[in-house]
C-alpha cells in the first residue's frame, strides 16, 4: 500500500494519512513521490467529476426528479387547480375502486399479450428465412426493418385514414377484390383492439427480426452441416437445432418485448384515444389522460396529478412484477430443458 | 431429382411469404407518399394507388398556409441540438465510467441502470413541465431537447462496450506524455469512437425526429413551437379533418421522406447499432 496505483479517492485518502506519518519515516524518497501522485490524482478526479457533471445533471433532472415528484405526490390530492394537500393512502383506496383502472388493466394485458403472441413468431420466422442464403435477403431485411425508423404517431395517423370505415383504402381494396361485401367498421367496439394490434405489429416486427437475426448469426455453420448429414432439414432443423440453440437469446428478446408491449400507448393515443367506450384504453394511456388534456381540450378538464402519480406507481410496479415473473419462469424452463 | 423439386417448391412458398409481408410493410408508406400528391377527392373515393395528376401544390399549400415551414424548422432545430447533446453526454460519461475509478462510481452506474428499466409513462412529463414553467423555459424548444437527451442510459452502455475494446495502453501512453483525462477523451478517444458515435447519432436523430408525446405535451398551448409530428397529427383533431386528408398525407410525407433517405443511406448502421447494443449487452 505504499504506492498509489489507481487514482481513486479512497486511495488518495490513504496517501494523505501516510503522509502525516511519513515525517517519522527514515526513508524520505517515498513520501515525496506519494505527494506528487496524490496531487495529480486530486486534479484528475476533479476533471473526471467535471466531465461527469453534465450527464449527472441530465440524469437528475430528467429521470430522478420526476420519480421523487411522483413518490411524493401520490400521497397528495393535487389537481390542475393548483392547490395540494396530503391525504395519505386515499389515492390508493380510490384506485382499488376505480373501474376504469381495472378495465384499462385488462385492455393492457389483452394488448400486450396479443402483440407478443403475434410479433414474436412472425419476427422469428422472418429472421429465420432471411438468415438462409437466398437472393435478395438484404433487400427484404431493409424493407422489414423500415417501419421502425418512421414516426409511430405519423404512421398511426396514416393507418387511421387507411382504416377509416367510410373512405379508407382498406375497405375500398377489400370491396374491390370481393373479399367483403359491406364496409367493415374497423373501429367498432369489437374490432378496434384488433386494428390497433395490426398497426402495433406492423411497426414492431422489423425491430425484433433484427434482434433474432443477430442471434441466428452466432450459431456456427458447422452445426447445420452436421445436422444435414443426420437428415435434419427444413422444419425439423428449425425445431430441433435452431430453437434450442437460440433459447438464451429468445429469452432476452422476449423480455425486451414484454416491457415494451406494456409501455406502448402512442399508437392508441393517435388512432382511437382509448375509444370506443374505453375499449382500447390501456394503463399508460389512462395515466396520460389523468395528467394531460386530450387533443384541443386544453383547460376544459380537471387533471388529477396526485391520483395519476398513484396510478403510474402501481402500473410501474405491475410491469416490473411481470418482468420478474417472466425471468423466473424462463430460468426454470431453461433448467428443465 | 425429387429433392430438387421439393426445394423449388419450398423456395416458391418462401418467396410468396416474404413478398406478401413486404407488400403489407410497404403499402402504408407508399400510400402516404403517393397520397400526398392526390386531391382530397381522389383520396376519399379510392381509385388507383397512383394519383391521376400529381398535385405538387399540396406541398406548396402546407408549406405556406398550414405553417409547415415553421414545423419543419422546429423539427430540425430540436433534432440538431438533441443529437449533439446526446453525443457529447453519452460519450463523455461512458469514457469516465469505463476508464476511471472514482468515488461514487457504483452509485452512478446503478442509477443509470435502474432509470433504464423504470417505466412511469407520461406522468414524468408533468413535473418536468412544471419545472420548465418555473425556469421560464416553457415557451422555448429547450425543454423538449433536454428531455429527449434524457439520461442517455442505453447509449452510455453502447459506448462503454465499444471503449472496452480499445486498448488501454493508448490512454496510458498519452497520460505519460502529460495529457489530462479530458485531452485524452477528445484528442484520442473521440476519433476512435467515430463508428459507434455514428450509430448513437442515428438513433438519437430517429428518436428526436419521430418523437410525438414530449413535444405534443410541451407545445399544447404554443402552436408555433410544434415540430412536424405534432403539427401533422394535430390536423386529425382539427375541425376540418374530413376535408384535409390530402394535407395530412402531405404532412406525413414531409416527415417520412427525410428519415427514409437517411435510412437508405445508412441502414447498415441502424441494424448494426441494434444488434451490438441490444441482445448481447
Amino acid at each position: 500500500m505504499l504506492c498509489v496505483k489507481s487514482p481513486d479517492l479512497i486511495g488518495m485518502k490513504t496517501t494523505n494519512n501516510d503522509l502525516k506519518e511519513g515525517k517519522h519515516m527514515k526513508n524520505k524518497d517515498k513520501p515525496l513521490t506519494r505527494t506528487r501522485a496524490s496531487r495529480s490524482s486530486i486534479k484528475k478526479n476533479k476533471t473526471i467529476y467535471l466531465m461527469l457533471l453534465p450527464g449527472i445533471c441530465f440524469l437528475l433532472v430528467t429521470s430522478i426528479y420526476p420519480i421523487v415528484w411522483i413518490l411524493r405526490f401520490m400521497f397528495y390530492n393535487y389537481t390542475s387547480f393548483g392547490e395540494f394537500e396530503f391525504i395519505g393512502l386515499q389515492n390508493f383506496v380510490k384506485l382499488a375502486k376505480d373501474e376504469i383502472f381495472f378495465e384499462s388493466l385488462i385492455n393492457t394485458v389483452i394488448y400486450a399479450s396479443g402483440k407478443l403472441v403475434l410479433t414474436m413468431p412472425i419476427a422469428f420466422l422472418l429472421a429465420y428465412f432471411l438468415n438462409m442464403k437466398i437472393k435478395g435477403r438484404n433487400i427484404f431485411r431493409s424493407v422489414f426493418f423500415m417501419p421502425t425508423v418512421i414516426s409511430v404517431s405519423i404512421m398511426s395517423m396514416v393507418f387511421y385514414l387507411i382504416f377509416n370505415p367510410y373512405n379508407g383504402s382498406a375497405n375500398q381494396l377489400l370491396l374491390n377484390w370481393g373479399i367483403i361485401e359491406a364496409p367493415i367498421n374497423w373501429f367498432s367496439r369489437e374490432k378496434a383492439m384488433l386494428t390497433i394490434l395490426f398497426v402495433a405489429i406492423w411497426g414492431a416486427v422489423g425491430n425484433y427480426m433484427i434482434y433474432f437475426l443477430s442471434g441466428l448469426q452466432t450459431i456456427p455453420q458447422e452445426i447445420y452441416e452436421s445436422a444435414d448429414l443426420d437428415g435434419a432439414i427444413g422444419w425439423r432443423r428449425l425445431w430441433y437445432i435452431t430453437l434450442p440453440m437460440m433459447s438464451p437469446i429468445i429469452q432476452v428478446v422476449v423480455m425486451l418485448a414484454i416491457t415494451q408491449a406494456f409501455k406502448d400507448y402512442e399508437t392508441i393515443l393517435v388512432m382511437t384515444a382509448g375509444g370506443p367506450n374505453g375499449k382500447t384504453n390501456v394503463l399508460y394511456l389512462y395515466i396520460y389522460k389523468l395528467m394531460f388534456p386530450m387533443g384541443d381540450a386544453a383547460g376544459s378538464v380537471v387533471l388529477q396529478y396526485g391520483y395519476g402519480s398513484a396510478v403510474a406507481f402501481v402500473t410501474a410496479i405491475f410491469v416490473g412484477l411481470i418482468t420478474i415473473f417472466y425471468l423466473q419462469w424462463s430460468k426454470k424452463m431453461q433448467e428443465t430443458y | 431429382m425429387q429433392f430438387k423439386i421439393k426445394k423449388t417448391i419450398g423456395h416458391g412458398v418462401l418467396y410468396t411469404i416474404l413478398i406478401a409481408f413486404s407488400i403489407i410493410t410497404l403499402y402504408p408508406v407508399v400510400y402516404a407518399i403517393l397520397g400526398s400528391f392526390k386531391t382530397n377527392m381522389e383520396l376519399m373515393t379510392g381509385g388507383g394507388i397512383l394519383p391521376s395528376v400529381f398535385q405538387f401544390k399540396n406541398y406548396l399549400y402546407v408549406w405556406e398556409k398550414a405553417n409547415f415551414a415553421k414545423y419543419t424548422m422546429n423539427s430540425v432545430f430540436i433534432c440538431f441540438f438533441s443529437t449533439i447533446g446526446a453525443l457529447i453526454i453519452s460519450s463523455i460519461t461512458a469514457y469516465c465510467i469505463e476508464r476511471y475509478d472514482f468515488f461514487g462510481k457504483k452509485v452512478i452506474y446503478a442509477l443509470y441502470l435502474s432509470t433504464m428499466f423504470i417505466a412511469l409513462g407520461a406522468v414524468t412529463l408533468r413535473p418536468l413541465y412544471l419545472l420548465a414553467v418555473q425556469a421560464n423555459m416553457h415557451n422555448t424548444l429547450w425543454p423538449i431537447i433536454i428531455i429527449q437527451i434524457g439520461s442517455q442510459g442505453v447509449n452510455i452502455f453502447l459506448i462503454t462496450k465499444f471503449i472496452k475494446s480499445i486498448p488501454k495502453e493508448l490512454d496510458e501512453a498519452a497520460m505519460i506524455d502529460g495529457c489530462g483525462p479530458f485531452k485524452i477523451y477528445y484528442a484520442i478517444l473521440v476519433p476512435l469512437l467515430k463508428p459507434i458515435l455514428a450509430v448513437v447519432a442515428l438513433f438519437q436523430f430517429r428518436l428526436s425526429w419521430n418523437d410525438y408525446i414530449v413535444p405534443s405535451v410541451f407545445t399544447m398551448t404554443q402552436p408555433d413551437l410544434r415540430p412536424l409530428t405534432v403539427g401533422v397529427v394535430q390536423l386529425k383533431w382539427g375541425t376540418g379533418a374530413a376535408s384535409e386528408w390530402h394535407l395530412m398525407m402531405t404532412g406525413a410525407a414531409i416527415s417520412i421522406i427525410p428519415i427514409l433517405i437517411i435510412y437508405f443511406v445508412a441502414n447498415k448502421h441502424f441494424m448494426a447499432g441494434l444488434t451490438d447494443g441490444g441482445v448481447k449487452g
